[in-house]
């Protein structure tokens, strides 16, 4: 093929320049409704959730590490990146949405912009979801707010640190605003600006009240973002030794460890606010040193106590096809927590519609949980709940079910195979571990041909050597 | 067709590429005659390491993508008969960073896949055979293995 069509083709996409912070490591296109997990790297909302185990305990995308709560989306990243990528986010807004039809699957949505105090609001879903309405961000600037607490927040600053400050107090992105666009440039300007440029000369002015912690309400230092999707500073928390942590905001509880420090915000605000971010270093310090303590010790204890990362202990996820294991719903995650797949009991909603339905696990039920679905299912606390029935041979049913349904909405399952016999996948997995799952899978009687796969390849003839090309 | 991210990510794998990839390499998805693209068929060449027995050679590896990548790895195929202790006689690589269950994140990049493939090559891991030939060589015979890595190099000059 010539390059110009094969440059044609991949043209479909636009080509602006992202930020590789911000650039999602799954879809590798830019962060869309981000999510940042305990480990502190951020994913997109459908690539994490599309990326868990529905069976077992989830790994992140980046490094790794286990996880068993589907975190919330980071509302203050996702208008932050609205606002630095107009074009792209909107783009990417479009195909996800588009996606989002095709498999009757929505994620939440938000609208105005909650002048930085990530308010939760839902859109109503209209009758006609393709209604390009709905669509649109109402995203609206709420600058007197904003600018206000702004120039308090460094009135306080001014008191502590006589350092000289900018007169404006909004911080454009830019380095070399001088010849930056106007305010009022049109949407085409705009489109040709992002396009063209990075980051660097973006229109869109990025201010500390769009990046401030949620506590301190300062320029967010060594960021964390919890379960619940609200950003702190690392140092913003003092740890309950031995007790979980409870956002100050919505109250709900995070379900592991102290969540590390989402290093890709952290740069990228030590780089886009130097000045204040260097206050903050020292202001944080400073307090430290009053304290007789270095600063984050705790974090380091919060290692030592050895916080676990998963909630869910590993061995409940292997041994719940055993009849005395644990109850566990594969694929059915609660809508308040996030844990995914529900471990113990699990609360049906009898009146939400949507196809993915609104579920609790036991804890949240019991709490009377009032967040949100995860879906933007249109769960009121009118509705009623009942307890799932809970059968070894339903749930390996619906499993099956489910993975053979749509891909998108359905994550995949590692461990349990329903490939066809001698499928060419099987030749992938080392010996041992084919082997290994070959004896898992003989045992849940789901493909009696793994082993045999297995010992194929032991002998020197690949699986893959008599099954169909793909 | 399922609503996955597949050919979202391989677009952004292939511009990504064509903008910066090592050398060497080559990594292009399967065209077919009326020129239209298939995303999810990769046709790829590895160069040997210069310095060992496998240079001078590059080797043809093919990544089939399923729907569920990147949760899923791709399966990645040398030609049938391929001699190296870790794959298998159908050409299929065994690796651990493309093993679904032990070493692949989503993260992990086209071009991280023909990175470590490559370093595969001279470096074969004894504890994960896959074939007996090339295993049983290896181990035994390491002259021998030697001049089939040399041979094998031979047959697949580079194409200019």
């Amino acid at each position: 093929m010539p390059p110009s069509m094969e440059d044609q083709f991949l043209d479909g996409a636009d080509s602006d320049e992202i930020s590789r912070s911000f650039t999602c490591c799954v879809c590798l296109d830019l962060l869309y409704k981000p999510i940042v997990l305990a480990c502190g790297h951020i994913s997109c909302f459908w690539c994490v959730h599309y990326s868990m185990d529905g069976a077992h305990e989830s790994h992140c995308p980046i490094c790794r590490n286990p996880y068993s709560h589907f975190p919330t989306i980071c509302q203050m990243l996702h208008f932050m990146l609205l606002k630095m990528y107009p074009v792209a986010y909107k783009r990417r807004e479009k195909q996800t949405l588009e996606r989002e039809e095709e498999t009757r699957c929505f994620s939440p949505r938000f609208d105005a912009y909650g002048g930085g105090s990530h308010t939760y609001k839902k859109l109503k879903i209209e009758a006609d979801p393709a209604d390009p309405s709905i669509t649109v961000f109402e995203f609206k600037l709420c600058p007197d707010s904003s600018s206000n607490r702004v120039k308090k927040h460094f009135a306080d600053l001014m008191q502590r640190q006589p350092v000289s400050l900018p007169q404006d107090f909004v911080i454009p992105i830019s380095k070399q605003t001088s010849g930056g666009n106007p305010q009022g440039a049109t949407l085409a300007d705009e489109e040709n600006v992002v396009l063209k440029n990075n980051l660097d000369q973006t229109c869109e002015q990025l201010s500390i009240a769009d990046v401030q912690c949620t506590a301190c309400k300062q320029l967010l230092f060594r960021p964390v973002v919890l379960n619940c999707g609200h950003v702190y500073c690392e140092t913003c928390f003092n740890i309950p030794v031995d007790e979980r942590f409870r956002c100050k905001v919505c109250q709900v509880l995070h379900p592991s460890g102290f969540p590390k420090v989402c290093l890709e915000l952290d740069n990228f605000l030590e780089e886009q606010f130097p000045e204040e971010y260097a206050l903050r270093r020292e202001a944080v310090q400073l307090k430290a040193v009053h304290l007789h303590d270095a600063p984050s010790t705790w974090s380091k204890n919060s290692g030592i106590q050895g916080f676990k990362w998963s909630s869910v202990p590993k061995e409940e996820y292997s041994t719940w096809l055993r009849d005395n294991g644990p109850k566990i719903h594969p694929c059915a995650g609660c809508d308040s927590c996030g844990m995914y797949p529900i471990v113990g009991d699990r609360y049906r909603c009898k009146d939400c519609k949507e196809k993915i339905g609104f579920d609790l696990c036991g804890d949240c039920y019991n709490t009377n949980s009032k967040l949100p679905g995860r879906f933007n299912q249109q769960h009121t606390p009118e509705h009623k709940f009942e307890l799932v029935n809970w059968k070894l041979k339903q749930e390996m049913m619906r499993l099956m079910v489910e993975q053979l349904g749509d891909g998108f909405a359905a994550p995949y399952f590692s461990g349990i195979s329903l490939e066809q016999p001698g499928d060419p996948t099987a030749a992938f997995v080392s010996l041992d571990d084919a082997e290994e799952t070959a004896e898992n899978a003989a045992a849940i009687v789901l493909d009696d041909d793994a082993e045999e796969t297995a010992e194929n390849d032991v002998n020197g003839l690949a699986a893959s050597d008599a099954a169909p090309e793909l | 067709m399922s609503g996955g991210i597949a050919r979202g990510r391989l677009a952004e794998e292939r511009k990504a590429w064509r903008k910066n990839h090592p050398h060497g390499f080559v990594a292009k998805p399967e065209t077919g005659p009326d020129g239209s693209v298939n995303l999810m068929v990769w046709h790829c060449t590895i160069p040997g390491k210069a310095g060992t027995d496998w240079e001078g050679g590059y080797f043809p590896l093919t990544l089939h993508f399923s729907e569920d990548y990147p949760s899923k790895p791709p399966k990645c195929k040398f030609p049938q008969g391929f001699f190296h202790p870790n794959v298998y006689p159908s050409g299929t690589v065994c690796l651990s960073i493309l093993n679904e269950d032990s070493g692949w994140r989503p993260a992990i990049t086209v071009k991280q896949i023909l990175v470590g493939i490559q370093d595969l090559l001279d470096q074969p891991n004894a504890a994960d055979p896959a074939q007996t030939d090339g295993y049983q060589l290896f181990i035994q015979e390491p002259a021998e293995y030697k001049r089939r890595v040399r041979q094998q190099a031979k047959q697949y000059p580079p194409l200019v």
